[in-house]
């Protein structure tokens, strides 16, 4: 378990914002109606994940236990040619599920847990080592990169991210007050986006993607740096996109944001996925666990995570709800 | 029939699940349907291309004053060198006419080389934040080199009229707008090429530099090519380079106003249709790749 361990240290280190301790008492449901992700009817499956697998092949020298190995020029070409020690790392292991449209799925997890990757493969952006991801459309993926193009005001930029995701002149004009209205940046948006902080440039790309109504919405993060208000905002946004048959991704080590924003959850730890069922239960597992680890209790961490192995293997997945035949309300 | 439904139901942890309707991400597009997307795409690529060419003097004092700037002074270092200090017309007529045509019409074609070798690098933050045919990166390119290279054109047409020996206008100056389009045509599959290719080795870039070197005197830019290759055939096979058709039909129709051998018009054609098909499929052959870190 030192691996848990090296996880643990990063975790402290990081310091995360979104995630207050918690007390023992996490697993009482029932106290004063928590605030949960808002449910809009489901439709047929946009998403399926097949035993998906990612392996990294790793160079010896960059191993992840710290150990280094002196490395040459020479060995970077060699490296590149197949001709290296290398360990693998498996970040994603067999994870299988199945995403309904109108669905907001949640991933959780520690760092280095695998969400990201996750998040990168389904939205093509990276190759599994084995499985298959099937999607009704190509996924909009909101990435934690900073400006589009920095030169450019972020008016401008609202205007070809908004072509590029196939709108017309015509529609973009239509759609370019919304996009300002959501992102909320006031005078910012005519100066370039080089200019911008972190989160406001996260705000304006989440509000050009989600303006654009992709079908499938890949969020990395992006939204932890909203204040209340244009989390609300961006929620509303969320749940207006599953109303129209869209499904939403949201990777983020702040179980709060996924309890809140979510309807579903899946909760992966090195790869493996532990737990996938409703947003508020598995965010809590999560939290519990995370405590217990942050405390240094862990056996009770391990414990914890037998148990929802067990859990996951007596009941199968949640039951996909039967699709509807007349979806897709106007 | 059967089996074609069968591939629809696939298993997920023990239960079934259709499957129609749903593509594997990561896949390309098949060529017909990408090439709808492009079309989709075509606000995109001009508004890309627009904004990139005129934002690229922003950090200047004199800003876009530069488009002009930059060739005019190009230009008079040229005249100024070959024409009052050396004095040499190396036994070529108009030789400074000769020169500027060739240097800016080479200088059009490596321009979108080099810009085609960083597309996929600088349109990596748009490449990873949204969904489009990545087709679209390299296609803004070449729009942008051909607008940014209508000033430079526009400063080498007043040049060559302005500088003794003066090259008359004539209506053979119209037969220009096709060359430049056929040049256009050939860069856009040299981007799609270089694009690619970049994109899977960074270190290339260095290397399509080192070779556009040799590619400037193999197209008869500053010496004309019969004056260091006497070998007949040789000079045939040299006489295939696409950019020396390009330079030749030039210099004939703008400074010496005669009729060019159509030799140079089947040939720069051949090469303006074959080369942005083939490296088009080329590039979306990759299609997969260009997203990956």
């Amino acid at each position: 378990m030192s691996n848990l361990e090296s996880h643990l240290g990063t975790e402290l280190v990081s310091g995360d914002p979104g995630e207050e301790p918690l007390g023992p008492d996490v697993g009482d449901v029932s106290e004063d109606s928590p605030r949960k992700g808002i449910e809009v009817p489901l439709g047929g499956p946009t998403v399926v994940v097949q035993d998906l697998s990612v392996h990294y092949r790793v160079p010896v020298s960059a191993r992840p236990d710290g150990r280094t190995e002196e490395q040459g020029r020479g060995r970077a070409v060699l490296r590149r040619l197949g001709w290296s020690r290398s360990v693998t790392v498996r970040a994603v292991r067999q994870v299988s599920f199945v995403v309904r449209s109108g669905e907001s799925v949640g991933v959780v997890g520690h760092n280095g847990s695998g969400k990201s990757t996750l998040l990168r493969v389904i939205a093509g952006l990276e190759t599994p080592t084995h499985g298959r991801v099937f999607a009704s459309s190509t996924p909009a993926f909101l990435g934690i990169n900073a400006a589009l193009l920095p030169e450019l005001s972020g008016r401008q930029n609202v205007r070809i991210g908004l072509l590029a995701m196939g709108k017309t002149p015509p529609e973009v004009q239509r759609l370019m007050s919304d996009v300002v209205t959501l992102a909320d940046i006031g005078d910012s948006i005519d100066l370039p986006m080089k200019t911008y902080s972190t989160g406001m440039a996260g705000r304006l790309r989440f509000a050009i993607s989600a303006s654009a109504r992709p079908d499938i919405l890949l969020i990395d993060e992006a939204l932890a740096a909203g204040d209340a208000a244009s989390k609300e905002r961006a929620e509303a946004r969320m749940a207006e996109i599953r109303k129209e048959a869209g499904t939403i991704f949201l990777v983020s080590h702040a179980a709060q944001t996924i309890e809140e924003m979510c309807t579903r959850a899946i909760w992966l730890h090195q790869g493996e996925l532990i737990a996938d069922g409703p947003a508020y239960e598995t965010a809590r597992a999560y939290r519990w666990w995370a405590w217990n680890v942050a405390k240094g209790e862990h056996d009770k961490a391990t414990g914890l995570l037998e148990d929802a192995r067990a859990r996951r293997t007596e009941t199968p997945p949640p039951p996909a709800p039967p699709a509807p035949t007349a979806k897709r309300n106007p | 029939m059967s089996s074609a439904t069968a591939d629809r139901i696939i298993e997920v942890n023990g239960s079934p699940v259709d499957i129609s309707g749903l593509r594997p991400v990561g896949t390309r597009a098949p060529l017909p349907a990408y090439v709808r997307d492009m079309w989709s795409r075509r606000y995109f690529i001009w508004a890309d291309a627009h904004a990139r060419a005129f934002s690229s003097n922003r950090d200047m004092l004199l800003g876009n004053g530069w488009m002009i700037g930059r060739p005019l002074l190009d230009g008079l270092a040229f005249f100024l060198v070959f024409g009052v200090m050396l004095g040499t017309s190396k036994g070529v007529d108009n030789y400074i006419g000769w020169l500027l045509v060739g240097v800016y019409i080479f200088s059009f074609t490596t321009r979108s080389l080099s810009g085609g070798a960083a597309a996929m690098a600088a349109g990596r933050n748009l490449i990873r934040a949204f969904p489009f045919p990545r087709a679209t990166v390299p296609m803004a390119m070449v729009v942008r080199e051909v607008i940014s290279t209508f000033p430079v054109i526009t400063m080498m047409l007043i040049m060559i009229a302005a500088i003794p020996p003066h090259a008359s206008i004539t209506w053979r100056w119209l037969l220009f707008l096709p060359v430049l389009v056929l040049q256009s045509m050939f860069n856009a599959g040299l981007v799609f090429y270089a694009a690619r290719i970049t994109a899977a080795i960074p270190d290339a870039r260095l290397l399509i530099g080192f070779l556009t070197r040799f590619w400037m005197y193999g197209s008869g830019v500053m010496f004309s090519l019969d004056r260091f290759v006497s070998h007949p055939r040789l000079l045939a096979i040299l006489e295939l380079n696409p950019l020396y058709c390009v330079i030749e039909l030039s210099r004939d129709l703008l400074v010496y106003g005669t009729t060019p051998d159509p030799k140079l018009w089947v040939t720069l054609s051949l090469w303006a249709v074959f080369t942005p098909l083939i490296g088009f499929l080329y590039f979306w052959q990759g299609e997969e790749s260009y997203a990956r870190e």
